[in-house]
Parts: structure tokens; sequence; C-alpha cells
């Protein structure tokens, strides 16, 4: 299945390479560099995970409802539910629980298989619409 | 004591700073990240730079909750009197965008220390302007 890199920006590129599949889901393969100091993937990486699987979703429900609006995230909420690995392959997937005009709710998940690895919740401002 | 690990990047560290030494590869990745002592409590910082940003420019939420989990980790750490432990959980708000050039200062507090959890607040700053709180809880390994 071919992918594609979603967060080309300087730290989702530095920090991933994060891909997204035709499917719709995200992937991120655990490298030595995304490690802690007990060799399981550190939670600021994890976090940055879900940031990039969080915001594409978000970017992308606003672009959809105008065309040209981006967003800036007002809060993220992560929860650490088990460790992953070095050579895991995350699979991440988000879904919007609300939009309103001006702010989105996202909720989503990071996985190793069927194991979930962190839940998260994020609230998006959307900048550039009905905005004068 | 293990050896520290080099960040790919050589910055200079601001009059009165030094540089923390890191263990975890990826927070080394990220830095460097420096620290001092200031009326006897630690405070952290770094330089954001081109690495850091988002797509618009602004410092990217996952380097800001990186550095977050670094230090809001070593705050419970310190907290539990040195014993290791875990992020269970972790908000962020961010009230600002910071930018390339910026140096990001965080100031953590301990709210409440349990036998098994312990849970750390953190504000984060450039200048005078804050750009991010925190809140978290860790898990005390071994305790219940």
């Amino acid at each position: 299945m071919s992918s594609r890199q979603v967060d080309t920006s300087g730290f989702g590129a530095y920090a991933g390479p994060v891909l997204r599949n035709e499917a719709g889901s995200f992937i991120f393969e655990i490298s030595d560099h995304h490690l802690n100091g007990d060799d399981r993937l550190h939670g600021g990486m994890m976090m940055t995970l879900a940031s990039v699987v969080l915001g594409a979703v978000a970017k992308e429900t606003a672009a959809g409802k105008s065309e040209g609006a981006t967003v800036r995230p007002l809060s993220l909420n992560c929860d650490f539910v088990s460790a992953g690995e070095k050579g895991d392959t995350v699979e991440g997937s988000a879904e919007v629980t609300r939009a309103t005009r001006t702010v989105l709710f996202i909720s989503g998940e990071l996985r190793v298989g069927p194991r979930i690895l962190m839940t998260a919740t994020g609230v998006y401002a959307i900048k550039g619409t009905d905005e004068k | 004591m293990r050896t520290p690990i080099p960040s790919p990047v050589t910055v200079e560290p601001p009059q009165g700073w030094t540089l923390s030494l890191l263990h975890d590869p990826f927070e080394a990745h990220v830095g460097p990240l420096f620290e001092r002592e200031e009326e006897g409590e630690r405070i952290f910082g770094f330089f954001a730079d081109e690495r850091h940003l988002d797509d618009q420019g602004a410092v990217h939420e996952g380097m800001l909750m990186t550095f977050a989990d670094a230090f809001l980790g070593s705050a419970a750490h310190r907290g539990a009197g040195g014993k290791g432990c875990v992020t269970l959980s972790l908000q962020a708000s961010f009230l600002a965008e910071a930018k390339a050039g910026d140096f990001i200062e965080c100031r953590t507090h301990i709210d409440r220390t349990t036998r098994a959890i312990i849970f750390v607040s953190a504000r984060f700053s450039v200048g005078d302007e804050d750009v991010m709180t925190a809140t978290s809880l860790w898990k005390v390994l071994g305790e219940r």
C-alpha cells in the first residue's frame, strides 16, 4: 500500500517521519533516537506522534469547512496507557468529536497491533474562517 | 554514572545556565537543553531553532510537550525521593506561540505527593510571556 508523509514541518520531519497509508491510518516506526533511557518509546515522542495525528485530522477538517483555513492547538491531553518498544510499528487514528464554527474537538489513539499505547484528546482553534 | 548522550547541534548556554546531562536518546535528539538553580528551585530552558518549528513557523506543540515530559519527569523523580517514575497523563494548554530564537523556560511545581502518585504542574515562558501551562500525573514505580 502506498503511503505519504504527514507533517513535513521542521519538527514533524525531524522527530518522525509519520506516514499515512491509503486507508487513512497514520504509521510510525520506533527507531533508536525515539527512545528513553529504558529503551522504550519516549513519552515526548509519543505525545509528538499524538499531536501530529490529531493535528492532521484537525487541519483536514478545517480545510474541508473553508478553503485555506488552518488550525492552532489550544489544549492537548495525553494518557499513557502502555509502553512502546524499539522496532514496534505504531498505528495512529483520530476522529472529530465535534466541530463548531471556530473550535474543533478531536480524539484519537495510538496502538501497536491491538494494544493501546496512548489515548489523546485535543481542542483546536480554526484560523482563517469568517475572520474579516 | 552513565555517559550523557550528546545533542546533534552545539548551542552555548546563556550566562548562568549549564548544559543538562541527558540520558534519553530522544531528549538528546531535540536538545541541547539547559538548566540552572534559581532561589533553590531548578529551572530548565532551551533555544528554539528551525528543527523545532511547525509548518506555520511556531514552535511545534510536540517539542513543547517533549520538553515538558523531560523536566516534569525530573521534578516527579525528585518528588518521589529519587525513585523511578513513569508518565500516566499530561495535559498542556497552549497560551501563545513561541518562535525560532526564543529561549523557552520551564518552572515546575509539585502539587501533591502520595506514595504511588506524584502530581506536577509547570509554566513555560519566553521572557515575561507564558506560552504553555501543563499538569501531569506520574506513577512511582513499585509503589501502590
